[in-house]
Protein backbone atom coordinates (compact mmCIF):
# COMPACT_ATOMS: atom_id res chain seq x y z
CA UNK A 1 0.00 0.00 0.00
CA UNK A 2 1.11 3.55 -0.76
CA UNK A 3 0.08 6.16 1.73
CA UNK A 4 0.70 9.92 1.74
CA UNK A 5 0.08 11.50 5.11
CA UNK A 6 -0.02 15.32 5.14
CA UNK A 7 2.85 15.50 2.65
CA UNK A 8 4.36 18.79 1.57
CA UNK A 9 7.29 18.94 -0.81
CA UNK A 10 9.56 21.47 -2.44
CA UNK A 11 12.44 21.36 -4.90
CA UNK A 12 14.29 24.41 -3.63
CA UNK A 13 13.25 24.33 0.03
CA UNK A 14 11.13 27.44 -0.42
CA UNK A 15 8.42 27.09 -3.07
CA UNK A 16 6.01 24.35 -1.92
CA UNK A 17 5.06 22.22 -4.94
CA UNK A 18 2.84 19.95 -2.85
CA UNK A 19 0.85 21.11 0.12
CA UNK A 20 -0.64 18.86 2.77
CA UNK A 21 -1.37 15.98 0.41
CA UNK A 22 -2.99 12.85 1.87
CA UNK A 23 -4.24 9.78 0.02
CA UNK A 24 -4.01 6.02 0.11
CA UNK A 25 -3.54 3.60 -2.81
CA UNK A 26 -4.54 0.03 -1.99
CA UNK A 27 -2.61 -2.97 -3.31
CA UNK A 28 -3.82 -4.18 -6.69
CA UNK A 29 -5.52 -0.95 -7.73
CA UNK A 30 -5.14 0.97 -11.00
CA UNK A 31 -5.05 4.66 -10.20
CA UNK A 32 -4.47 7.62 -12.50
CA UNK A 33 -3.37 11.05 -11.34
CA UNK A 34 -4.98 13.79 -13.39
CA UNK A 35 -4.71 17.57 -13.36
CA UNK A 36 -3.11 20.41 -15.24
CA UNK A 37 0.61 20.91 -15.89
CA UNK A 38 2.20 22.00 -12.64
CA UNK A 39 -0.56 20.51 -10.46
CA UNK A 40 2.03 18.35 -8.67
CA UNK A 41 1.44 14.98 -10.33
CA UNK A 42 5.02 14.25 -11.37
CA UNK A 43 6.26 15.53 -8.00
CA UNK A 44 3.93 13.03 -6.34
CA UNK A 45 5.43 10.25 -8.49
CA UNK A 46 8.94 11.30 -7.47
CA UNK A 47 7.90 11.12 -3.82
CA UNK A 48 6.57 7.59 -4.33
CA UNK A 49 9.83 6.35 -5.82
CA UNK A 50 11.95 8.21 -3.28
CA UNK A 51 13.71 10.54 -5.74
CA UNK A 52 12.24 13.34 -3.65
CA UNK A 53 11.69 13.30 0.10
CA UNK A 54 8.84 15.20 1.76
CA UNK A 55 9.60 18.43 3.61
CA UNK A 56 6.64 17.68 5.86
CA UNK A 57 4.52 14.59 6.46
CA UNK A 58 5.31 11.03 5.44
CA UNK A 59 5.25 8.89 2.31
CA UNK A 60 4.73 5.28 3.40
CA UNK A 61 5.34 2.26 1.16
CA UNK A 62 3.87 -0.83 2.81
CA UNK A 63 3.95 1.05 6.11
CA UNK A 64 7.62 2.13 5.91
CA UNK A 65 8.49 5.80 5.33
CA UNK A 66 10.51 6.33 2.13
CA UNK A 67 13.05 8.24 4.23
CA UNK A 68 13.92 4.95 5.95
CA UNK A 69 14.23 2.89 2.76
CA UNK A 70 17.40 2.56 0.71
CA UNK A 71 17.04 3.36 -2.99
CA UNK A 72 17.67 -0.30 -3.83
CA UNK A 73 14.93 -1.44 -1.39
CA UNK A 74 12.50 1.05 -2.82
CA UNK A 75 13.40 0.09 -6.39
CA UNK A 76 12.40 -3.51 -5.67
CA UNK A 77 9.00 -2.41 -4.39
CA UNK A 78 8.26 0.33 -6.90
CA UNK A 79 9.17 0.20 -10.60
CA UNK A 80 9.29 3.63 -12.17
CA UNK A 81 8.79 4.58 -15.81
CA UNK A 82 10.03 8.08 -16.55
CA UNK A 83 8.12 10.42 -18.83
CA UNK A 84 11.07 10.42 -21.22
CA UNK A 85 12.49 6.91 -21.83
CA UNK A 86 15.84 8.45 -22.74
CA UNK A 87 16.32 9.36 -19.08
CA UNK A 88 16.11 5.70 -18.26
CA UNK A 89 17.85 3.79 -21.03
CA UNK A 90 21.59 3.52 -20.45
CA UNK A 91 22.83 0.36 -22.19
CA UNK A 92 24.05 -0.46 -25.66
CA UNK A 93 21.77 -3.37 -26.45
CA UNK A 94 18.18 -4.22 -25.65
CA UNK A 95 19.31 -7.35 -23.78
CA UNK A 96 21.77 -5.42 -21.60
CA UNK A 97 19.05 -2.89 -20.82
CA UNK A 98 16.65 -5.67 -19.84
CA UNK A 99 19.26 -7.21 -17.51
CA UNK A 100 20.45 -3.88 -16.08
CA UNK A 101 18.04 -3.92 -13.12
CA UNK A 102 19.09 -7.45 -12.11
CA UNK A 103 22.74 -6.43 -12.42
CA UNK A 104 22.23 -3.32 -10.29
CA UNK A 105 20.50 -5.40 -7.62
CA UNK A 106 23.12 -8.18 -7.82
CA UNK A 107 20.45 -10.64 -8.88
CA UNK A 108 21.68 -11.88 -12.24
CA UNK A 109 20.67 -15.50 -12.75
CA UNK A 110 19.66 -17.94 -15.48
CA UNK A 111 16.04 -17.48 -14.35
CA UNK A 112 16.38 -13.74 -14.84
CA UNK A 113 17.71 -14.35 -18.37
CA UNK A 114 14.74 -16.56 -19.14
CA UNK A 115 12.29 -13.97 -17.83
CA UNK A 116 13.99 -11.25 -19.88
CA UNK A 117 13.76 -13.45 -22.99
CA UNK A 118 10.05 -14.06 -22.40
CA UNK A 119 9.28 -10.38 -21.98
CA UNK A 120 11.38 -9.32 -24.99
CA UNK A 121 9.46 -11.86 -27.07
CA UNK A 122 6.10 -10.66 -25.71
CA UNK A 123 7.00 -7.02 -26.42
CA UNK A 124 8.42 -7.82 -29.86
CA UNK A 125 11.87 -6.50 -28.90
CA UNK A 126 15.03 -7.68 -30.62
CA UNK A 127 17.70 -8.43 -27.94
CA UNK A 128 20.56 -7.26 -30.17
CA UNK A 129 19.11 -3.90 -31.20
CA UNK A 130 20.77 -0.68 -30.10
CA UNK A 131 18.16 1.06 -27.88
CA UNK A 132 19.15 4.52 -29.09
CA UNK A 133 18.41 3.63 -32.71
CA UNK A 134 14.85 2.51 -31.92
CA UNK A 135 11.93 4.86 -32.47
CA UNK A 136 10.32 6.67 -29.55
CA UNK A 137 7.46 4.19 -29.12
CA UNK A 138 9.79 1.19 -29.08
CA UNK A 139 12.14 2.93 -26.63
CA UNK A 140 9.12 3.52 -24.38
CA UNK A 141 8.23 -0.17 -24.64
CA UNK A 142 11.82 -1.14 -23.80
CA UNK A 143 11.86 1.16 -20.75
CA UNK A 144 8.59 -0.41 -19.60
CA UNK A 145 9.81 -3.94 -20.32
CA UNK A 146 13.01 -3.40 -18.33
CA UNK A 147 10.90 -2.45 -15.31
CA UNK A 148 8.32 -5.20 -15.66
CA UNK A 149 11.06 -7.85 -15.88
CA UNK A 150 11.94 -7.12 -12.25
CA UNK A 151 8.33 -7.91 -11.23
CA UNK A 152 7.86 -5.04 -8.81
CA UNK A 153 4.55 -5.17 -6.90
CA UNK A 154 3.93 -1.52 -7.85
CA UNK A 155 4.63 0.25 -11.15
CA UNK A 156 4.57 4.02 -11.37
CA UNK A 157 4.19 5.38 -14.89
CA UNK A 158 4.73 9.08 -15.61
CA UNK A 159 2.79 9.73 -18.80
CA UNK A 160 3.43 6.35 -20.43
CA UNK A 161 1.70 7.29 -23.71
CA UNK A 162 3.16 10.76 -24.41
CA UNK A 163 4.66 10.95 -27.88
CA UNK A 164 3.26 7.58 -28.94
CA UNK A 165 0.96 7.08 -31.88
CA UNK A 166 -2.39 5.35 -31.53
CA UNK A 167 -1.11 1.83 -32.18
CA UNK A 168 1.87 2.21 -29.85
CA UNK A 169 -0.34 3.74 -27.18
CA UNK A 170 -2.77 0.83 -27.36
CA UNK A 171 0.09 -1.67 -27.24
CA UNK A 172 1.65 -0.07 -24.15
CA UNK A 173 -1.68 0.30 -22.35
CA UNK A 174 -2.81 -3.26 -23.06
CA UNK A 175 0.46 -4.55 -21.58
CA UNK A 176 -0.17 -2.39 -18.51
CA UNK A 177 -3.74 -3.67 -18.30
CA UNK A 178 -2.54 -7.29 -18.30
CA UNK A 179 0.05 -6.46 -15.67
CA UNK A 180 -2.70 -5.04 -13.47
CA UNK A 181 -4.92 -8.04 -14.07
CA UNK A 182 -2.13 -10.23 -12.74
CA UNK A 183 -2.08 -8.25 -9.48
CA UNK A 184 0.41 -5.41 -10.01
CA UNK A 185 -0.59 -2.08 -8.52
CA UNK A 186 -0.52 0.51 -11.31
CA UNK A 187 -0.10 4.20 -10.59
CA UNK A 188 -0.07 6.41 -13.66
CA UNK A 189 0.05 10.06 -14.58
CA UNK A 190 -1.79 10.64 -17.83
CA UNK A 191 -3.14 13.63 -19.72
CA UNK A 192 -5.12 11.65 -22.26
CA UNK A 193 -8.54 11.43 -20.67
CA UNK A 194 -9.71 8.78 -23.15
CA UNK A 195 -6.84 6.56 -21.98
CA UNK A 196 -7.55 7.36 -18.31
CA UNK A 197 -11.22 6.53 -18.74
CA UNK A 198 -10.49 3.32 -20.68
CA UNK A 199 -7.99 1.90 -18.21
CA UNK A 200 -7.95 3.46 -14.72
CA UNK A 201 -10.40 2.22 -12.09
CA UNK A 202 -10.03 5.33 -10.00
CA UNK A 203 -8.45 8.74 -10.27
CA UNK A 204 -6.84 11.24 -7.95
CA UNK A 205 -7.51 14.79 -9.10
CA UNK A 206 -4.81 17.33 -8.32
CA UNK A 207 -4.69 21.08 -8.66
CA UNK A 208 -2.08 23.59 -7.51
CA UNK A 209 -0.22 21.09 -5.35
CA UNK A 210 -3.28 19.72 -3.59
CA UNK A 211 -5.55 16.70 -3.95
CA UNK A 212 -9.05 17.84 -4.86
CA UNK A 213 -10.72 14.44 -5.01
CA UNK A 214 -10.12 10.69 -5.14
CA UNK A 215 -12.73 8.23 -6.38
CA UNK A 216 -14.06 6.04 -9.20
CA UNK A 217 -12.94 7.36 -12.60
CA UNK A 218 -16.28 8.01 -14.30
CA UNK A 219 -17.96 9.28 -11.13
CA UNK A 220 -15.37 12.04 -10.82
CA UNK A 221 -15.17 12.77 -14.55
CA UNK A 222 -18.93 13.36 -14.55
CA UNK A 223 -18.61 15.91 -11.73
CA UNK A 224 -18.74 19.18 -13.62
CA UNK A 225 -17.80 21.36 -10.67
CA UNK A 226 -14.72 19.23 -10.05
CA UNK A 227 -13.64 19.01 -13.69
CA UNK A 228 -13.99 22.74 -14.06
CA UNK A 229 -12.05 23.47 -10.88
CA UNK A 230 -9.24 21.12 -11.99
CA UNK A 231 -9.43 22.24 -15.69
CA UNK A 232 -10.05 18.66 -16.79
CA UNK A 233 -11.50 17.84 -20.20
CA UNK A 234 -13.94 14.95 -19.89
CA UNK A 235 -13.65 12.07 -22.39
CA UNK A 236 -15.86 12.63 -25.43
CA UNK A 237 -18.62 10.15 -24.57
CA UNK A 238 -18.93 11.52 -21.02
CA UNK A 239 -19.00 15.07 -22.40
CA UNK A 240 -21.67 14.04 -24.93
CA UNK A 241 -23.78 12.32 -22.28
CA UNK A 242 -23.53 15.30 -19.91
CA UNK A 243 -24.34 17.79 -22.70
CA UNK A 244 -27.41 15.82 -23.78
CA UNK A 245 -28.53 15.43 -20.17
CA UNK A 246 -28.25 19.13 -19.45
CA UNK A 247 -29.74 20.36 -22.75
CA UNK A 248 -32.60 17.85 -22.52
CA UNK A 249 -33.40 17.33 -18.82
CA UNK A 250 -35.73 14.45 -19.69
CA UNK A 251 -32.64 12.51 -20.82
CA UNK A 252 -30.59 13.08 -17.65
CA UNK A 253 -31.68 9.87 -15.95
CA UNK A 254 -31.89 7.72 -19.07
CA UNK A 255 -29.18 5.47 -20.53
CA UNK A 256 -28.18 8.37 -22.81
CA UNK A 257 -27.74 10.77 -19.91
CA UNK A 258 -25.75 8.17 -17.95
CA UNK A 259 -23.57 6.68 -20.72
CA UNK A 260 -19.83 6.77 -20.08
CA UNK A 261 -18.31 4.68 -22.86
CA UNK A 262 -18.73 4.39 -26.62
CA UNK A 263 -20.54 1.06 -26.32
CA UNK A 264 -22.87 2.42 -23.61
CA UNK A 265 -23.69 5.44 -25.75
CA UNK A 266 -24.23 3.32 -28.84
CA UNK A 267 -26.55 1.00 -26.96
CA UNK A 268 -28.40 3.98 -25.49
CA UNK A 269 -28.89 5.44 -28.97
CA UNK A 270 -30.45 2.22 -30.19
CA UNK A 271 -27.49 0.41 -31.68
CA UNK A 272 -27.37 -3.28 -31.01
CA UNK A 273 -23.87 -4.31 -30.06
CA UNK A 274 -22.37 -7.38 -28.49
CA UNK A 275 -22.27 -7.54 -24.69
CA UNK A 276 -19.01 -6.18 -23.38
CA UNK A 277 -18.42 -4.56 -26.78
CA UNK A 278 -15.23 -2.56 -26.67
CA UNK A 279 -14.83 0.81 -28.32
CA UNK A 280 -12.87 0.48 -31.50
CA UNK B 1 2.63 30.04 -49.50
CA UNK B 2 4.36 26.70 -49.18
CA UNK B 3 4.64 24.73 -52.37
CA UNK B 4 6.06 21.23 -52.31
CA UNK B 5 6.43 19.53 -55.69
CA UNK B 6 7.36 15.91 -56.37
CA UNK B 7 9.42 15.92 -53.20
CA UNK B 8 11.23 12.79 -52.03
CA UNK B 9 14.01 12.57 -49.48
CA UNK B 10 16.38 9.79 -48.47
CA UNK B 11 18.56 10.34 -45.39
CA UNK B 12 22.19 9.60 -46.13
CA UNK B 13 22.24 6.62 -43.77
CA UNK B 14 18.99 5.12 -45.14
CA UNK B 15 18.45 2.96 -48.16
CA UNK B 16 14.89 4.06 -48.90
CA UNK B 17 13.23 7.47 -49.07
CA UNK B 18 11.46 8.50 -45.85
CA UNK B 19 9.02 10.68 -47.77
CA UNK B 20 8.22 10.24 -51.44
CA UNK B 21 6.33 11.96 -54.22
CA UNK B 22 4.97 14.66 -51.96
CA UNK B 23 2.86 17.30 -53.66
CA UNK B 24 1.30 19.80 -51.30
CA UNK B 25 0.26 23.45 -51.60
CA UNK B 26 -0.41 25.39 -48.41
CA UNK B 27 -1.92 28.85 -48.94
CA UNK B 28 -0.86 31.83 -46.81
CA UNK B 29 -2.67 31.97 -43.49
CA UNK B 30 -3.77 28.33 -43.56
CA UNK B 31 -3.90 26.27 -40.39
CA UNK B 32 -2.60 22.85 -41.39
CA UNK B 33 -2.46 19.67 -39.32
CA UNK B 34 -0.18 16.78 -40.23
CA UNK B 35 -0.79 13.40 -38.63
CA UNK B 36 0.14 9.77 -39.18
CA UNK B 37 1.65 6.83 -37.37
CA UNK B 38 5.13 6.96 -35.83
CA UNK B 39 7.81 6.76 -38.51
CA UNK B 40 5.42 7.72 -41.31
CA UNK B 41 7.49 10.76 -42.32
CA UNK B 42 5.67 13.61 -40.57
CA UNK B 43 8.73 15.17 -38.97
CA UNK B 44 10.75 14.77 -42.16
CA UNK B 45 8.11 16.73 -44.03
CA UNK B 46 8.35 19.57 -41.49
CA UNK B 47 12.16 19.53 -41.78
CA UNK B 48 11.69 20.18 -45.47
CA UNK B 49 9.47 23.18 -44.71
CA UNK B 50 11.82 24.81 -42.21
CA UNK B 51 14.98 24.12 -44.23
CA UNK B 52 16.55 21.67 -41.78
CA UNK B 53 16.40 19.44 -44.84
CA UNK B 54 18.64 19.81 -46.81
CA UNK B 55 20.75 22.21 -44.72
CA UNK B 56 21.29 20.08 -41.59
CA UNK B 57 20.44 16.56 -42.69
CA UNK B 58 22.32 15.47 -45.78
CA UNK B 59 20.69 13.07 -48.18
CA UNK B 60 19.13 12.69 -51.60
CA UNK B 61 16.66 15.50 -52.24
CA UNK B 62 14.33 15.22 -55.21
CA UNK B 63 11.72 17.74 -56.34
CA UNK B 64 11.36 21.22 -54.88
CA UNK B 65 10.21 22.91 -51.69
CA UNK B 66 9.32 26.56 -51.90
CA UNK B 67 8.48 28.48 -48.71
CA UNK B 68 7.46 32.18 -48.72
CA UNK B 69 8.97 32.51 -52.19
CA UNK B 70 12.28 30.92 -51.13
CA UNK B 71 13.59 27.78 -52.72
CA UNK B 72 14.82 25.97 -49.59
CA UNK B 73 17.74 24.39 -51.46
CA UNK B 74 18.94 27.65 -53.00
CA UNK B 75 18.82 29.94 -49.95
CA UNK B 76 20.60 29.51 -46.62
CA UNK B 77 19.08 28.41 -43.32
CA UNK B 78 19.30 31.87 -41.73
CA UNK B 79 17.19 33.30 -44.51
CA UNK B 80 14.58 30.57 -44.06
CA UNK B 81 14.52 30.87 -40.29
CA UNK B 82 13.70 34.57 -40.52
CA UNK B 83 10.49 33.55 -42.24
CA UNK B 84 9.79 30.19 -40.65
CA UNK B 85 9.70 29.69 -36.88
CA UNK B 86 10.00 26.13 -35.61
CA UNK B 87 9.40 24.30 -32.38
CA UNK B 88 10.88 20.83 -32.40
CA UNK B 89 9.55 17.68 -30.85
CA UNK B 90 12.33 17.31 -28.29
CA UNK B 91 11.94 20.55 -26.42
CA UNK B 92 15.15 20.15 -24.41
CA UNK B 93 17.18 20.19 -27.61
CA UNK B 94 15.70 23.58 -28.49
CA UNK B 95 16.46 25.39 -25.24
CA UNK B 96 19.71 27.35 -25.32
CA UNK B 97 19.47 29.40 -22.12
CA UNK B 98 19.15 28.66 -18.44
CA UNK B 99 16.57 31.37 -17.64
CA UNK B 100 13.21 31.84 -19.38
CA UNK B 101 13.81 35.52 -20.11
CA UNK B 102 17.20 34.76 -21.72
CA UNK B 103 15.56 32.10 -23.87
CA UNK B 104 13.08 34.74 -25.07
CA UNK B 105 15.87 37.22 -25.79
CA UNK B 106 18.11 34.80 -27.65
CA UNK B 107 16.20 34.79 -30.93
CA UNK B 108 15.18 38.45 -30.79
CA UNK B 109 18.74 39.67 -30.25
CA UNK B 110 20.22 37.32 -32.80
CA UNK B 111 17.73 38.47 -35.40
CA UNK B 112 18.67 42.08 -34.65
CA UNK B 113 15.24 43.22 -33.45
CA UNK B 114 15.44 46.88 -32.37
CA UNK B 115 16.34 47.13 -28.69
CA UNK B 116 13.36 49.35 -27.83
CA UNK B 117 10.98 46.83 -29.37
CA UNK B 118 12.29 43.78 -27.54
CA UNK B 119 10.63 44.29 -24.16
CA UNK B 120 7.18 44.67 -25.70
CA UNK B 121 7.68 41.54 -27.82
CA UNK B 122 8.84 39.47 -24.82
CA UNK B 123 5.98 40.64 -22.62
CA UNK B 124 3.38 40.11 -25.34
CA UNK B 125 4.56 36.58 -26.17
CA UNK B 126 4.79 35.52 -22.51
CA UNK B 127 1.34 36.96 -21.84
CA UNK B 128 -0.09 35.28 -24.91
CA UNK B 129 1.14 31.88 -23.66
CA UNK B 130 -0.05 32.64 -20.13
CA UNK B 131 3.42 32.27 -18.65
CA UNK B 132 4.33 35.83 -17.64
CA UNK B 133 4.97 34.49 -14.13
CA UNK B 134 7.69 32.15 -15.40
CA UNK B 135 9.88 34.94 -16.79
CA UNK B 136 12.58 34.72 -14.12
CA UNK B 137 12.45 30.96 -13.58
CA UNK B 138 15.28 28.65 -14.52
CA UNK B 139 14.48 26.38 -17.45
CA UNK B 140 15.57 23.39 -15.33
CA UNK B 141 12.83 24.04 -12.79
CA UNK B 142 10.02 23.97 -15.38
CA UNK B 143 7.74 21.03 -16.12
CA UNK B 144 7.69 19.59 -19.64
CA UNK B 145 4.47 21.45 -20.37
CA UNK B 146 5.83 24.74 -19.14
CA UNK B 147 8.93 24.30 -21.30
CA UNK B 148 6.76 23.76 -24.35
CA UNK B 149 4.97 27.02 -23.68
CA UNK B 150 8.32 28.83 -23.28
CA UNK B 151 9.55 27.41 -26.60
CA UNK B 152 6.35 28.54 -28.33
CA UNK B 153 6.54 32.00 -26.77
CA UNK B 154 10.17 32.40 -27.85
CA UNK B 155 9.24 31.58 -31.45
CA UNK B 156 6.04 33.63 -31.54
CA UNK B 157 8.04 36.65 -30.29
CA UNK B 158 10.01 36.50 -33.56
CA UNK B 159 6.76 36.99 -35.55
CA UNK B 160 7.56 34.52 -38.32
CA UNK B 161 5.40 34.24 -41.44
CA UNK B 162 5.16 30.49 -41.04
CA UNK B 163 5.09 28.48 -37.82
CA UNK B 164 6.17 24.84 -38.09
CA UNK B 165 5.43 23.01 -34.87
CA UNK B 166 6.26 19.36 -34.24
CA UNK B 167 3.88 18.03 -31.56
CA UNK B 168 3.82 21.33 -29.67
CA UNK B 169 1.31 20.09 -27.10
CA UNK B 170 2.72 16.59 -26.50
CA UNK B 171 3.38 17.31 -22.86
CA UNK B 172 0.53 19.71 -22.24
CA UNK B 173 -2.64 18.87 -20.36
CA UNK B 174 -5.86 18.90 -22.42
CA UNK B 175 -7.02 22.32 -21.23
CA UNK B 176 -3.59 23.86 -21.94
CA UNK B 177 -3.48 22.12 -25.32
CA UNK B 178 -6.79 23.73 -26.27
CA UNK B 179 -5.51 27.04 -24.92
CA UNK B 180 -2.39 26.78 -27.10
CA UNK B 181 -4.45 26.01 -30.20
CA UNK B 182 -6.78 28.93 -29.42
CA UNK B 183 -3.77 31.18 -29.05
CA UNK B 184 -2.18 29.91 -32.26
CA UNK B 185 -5.40 30.38 -34.22
CA UNK B 186 -5.96 33.88 -32.89
CA UNK B 187 -2.32 34.81 -33.41
CA UNK B 188 -2.31 33.37 -36.92
CA UNK B 189 -5.46 35.24 -37.91
CA UNK B 190 -4.21 38.53 -36.51
CA UNK B 191 -0.82 38.25 -38.19
CA UNK B 192 -1.76 36.28 -41.29
CA UNK B 193 0.63 33.55 -40.16
CA UNK B 194 0.60 30.13 -41.75
CA UNK B 195 0.60 27.38 -39.12
CA UNK B 196 1.75 23.82 -39.80
CA UNK B 197 1.38 21.45 -36.85
CA UNK B 198 2.40 17.81 -36.54
CA UNK B 199 0.08 16.27 -33.99
CA UNK B 200 -1.10 12.92 -32.67
CA UNK B 201 -4.15 14.47 -30.99
CA UNK B 202 -6.44 14.18 -33.96
CA UNK B 203 -9.49 15.48 -32.08
CA UNK B 204 -7.66 18.78 -31.60
CA UNK B 205 -6.54 18.95 -35.23
CA UNK B 206 -10.07 18.31 -36.45
CA UNK B 207 -11.35 21.27 -34.45
CA UNK B 208 -8.70 23.73 -35.60
CA UNK B 209 -7.17 22.72 -38.91
CA UNK B 210 -8.45 24.00 -42.29
CA UNK B 211 -6.45 21.26 -43.95
CA UNK B 212 -5.66 17.86 -42.48
CA UNK B 213 -2.78 15.97 -44.04
CA UNK B 214 -2.45 12.27 -43.23
CA UNK B 215 0.84 10.59 -44.05
CA UNK B 216 1.39 6.87 -44.33
CA UNK B 217 4.72 5.28 -45.15
CA UNK B 218 6.17 8.51 -46.51
CA UNK B 219 3.28 9.33 -48.83
CA UNK B 220 0.36 11.70 -48.44
CA UNK B 221 -2.73 9.56 -48.03
CA UNK B 222 -5.22 12.35 -47.42
CA UNK B 223 -5.02 16.14 -47.69
CA UNK B 224 -8.45 17.64 -47.26
CA UNK B 225 -10.77 19.36 -44.82
CA UNK B 226 -10.89 17.36 -41.56
CA UNK B 227 -14.55 16.38 -41.97
CA UNK B 228 -13.78 14.93 -45.40
CA UNK B 229 -10.78 12.99 -44.08
CA UNK B 230 -12.84 11.59 -41.18
CA UNK B 231 -15.20 10.01 -43.70
CA UNK B 232 -12.45 7.40 -44.18
CA UNK B 233 -12.36 6.06 -40.61
CA UNK B 234 -11.57 2.46 -41.54
CA UNK B 235 -8.70 3.44 -43.81
CA UNK B 236 -7.34 5.76 -41.14
CA UNK B 237 -7.46 3.02 -38.53
CA UNK B 238 -5.67 0.65 -40.90
CA UNK B 239 -2.74 3.09 -41.13
CA UNK B 240 -2.62 3.67 -37.36
CA UNK B 241 -4.62 6.89 -37.12
CA UNK B 242 -7.50 6.86 -34.66
CA UNK B 243 -10.61 8.99 -35.10
CA UNK B 244 -12.20 10.99 -32.29
CA UNK B 245 -14.77 8.90 -30.37
CA UNK B 246 -17.56 11.15 -31.64
CA UNK B 247 -16.56 10.22 -35.20
CA UNK B 248 -16.53 6.49 -34.38
CA UNK B 249 -19.98 6.82 -32.80
CA UNK B 250 -21.19 8.58 -35.93
CA UNK B 251 -19.83 5.91 -38.29
CA UNK B 252 -21.31 3.10 -36.18
CA UNK B 253 -24.73 4.78 -36.15
CA UNK B 254 -24.50 5.33 -39.90
CA UNK B 255 -23.56 1.71 -40.51
CA UNK B 256 -26.61 0.63 -38.50
CA UNK B 257 -28.83 2.94 -40.56
CA UNK B 258 -29.67 5.10 -37.55
CA UNK B 259 -28.08 8.30 -38.87
CA UNK B 260 -27.54 9.76 -42.32
CA UNK B 261 -26.18 13.25 -41.72
CA UNK B 262 -22.71 14.79 -41.91
CA UNK B 263 -19.76 13.14 -40.19
CA UNK B 264 -19.12 14.26 -36.59
CA UNK B 265 -15.71 15.62 -35.73
CA UNK B 266 -16.32 16.70 -32.13
CA UNK B 267 -18.71 16.51 -29.19
CA UNK B 268 -20.84 19.42 -30.43
CA UNK B 269 -21.44 17.64 -33.73
CA UNK B 270 -22.25 14.45 -31.80
CA UNK B 271 -24.83 16.28 -29.67
CA UNK B 272 -26.63 17.43 -32.83
CA UNK B 273 -26.40 13.91 -34.26
CA UNK B 274 -27.77 12.30 -31.09
CA UNK B 275 -30.64 14.79 -31.04
CA UNK B 276 -31.47 13.80 -34.59
CA UNK B 277 -31.22 10.08 -33.81
CA UNK B 278 -33.33 10.40 -30.68
CA UNK B 279 -35.99 12.41 -32.48
CA UNK B 280 -36.26 9.53 -34.97
CA UNK B 281 -36.33 7.05 -32.15
CA UNK B 282 -38.92 9.04 -30.26
CA UNK B 283 -41.35 8.95 -33.18
CA UNK B 284 -40.76 5.26 -33.78
CA UNK B 285 -40.01 3.79 -30.38
CA UNK B 286 -41.31 6.24 -27.82
CA UNK B 287 -38.19 8.08 -26.71
CA UNK B 288 -34.69 7.37 -25.57
CA UNK B 289 -34.05 4.12 -23.84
Amino acid sequence: MIEFSHVSASYDGELAVLRDVSFRIEDGSFVAFVGTNGAGKSTTMRLINGLLKPTEGQVLIDGTPTTELKTSELAQRVGFLFQNPDRQICNNTVREEMMFGFKALGKESPEAEVRADEIMAAFGLNPDDDPFLLNRGTRQLLALASIIVLQPPVVVLDEPTTGLDFRECTKVMEIIRRLHERGTTVVMVCHDMEVVADYAESIIVMSAGRVLAQGPTYELLRDRVLTQEASLVAPQMVALSLALGSQHPQLANTAVGQANTLSEMERALGLEIAEGGEPR
Amino acid sequence: MIEISNFSFTYRESADPVVRDINLTIPDGAFVGITGAAGSGKSTLTYAMNGIIPHCYPGDFYGSVNVCGLDTVECDLTEISRRVGSVCQDIDSQMVSSIVEDEMLYGLENFGVAHEEIEARVAEALDAMGIADLRDRTIDSLSGGQKQKVALAAIVALRPEVLVLDEPTAELDPASSVAVYELLRRYAREHGTTVVIVEQKIALLCDYADLLVVIDDGRIRFADRPENVLEHADELLAIGVNCPRSTTLCHDLKAAGLYEGAVCKNVNDAVAMAEQVLALASSEEGGAR
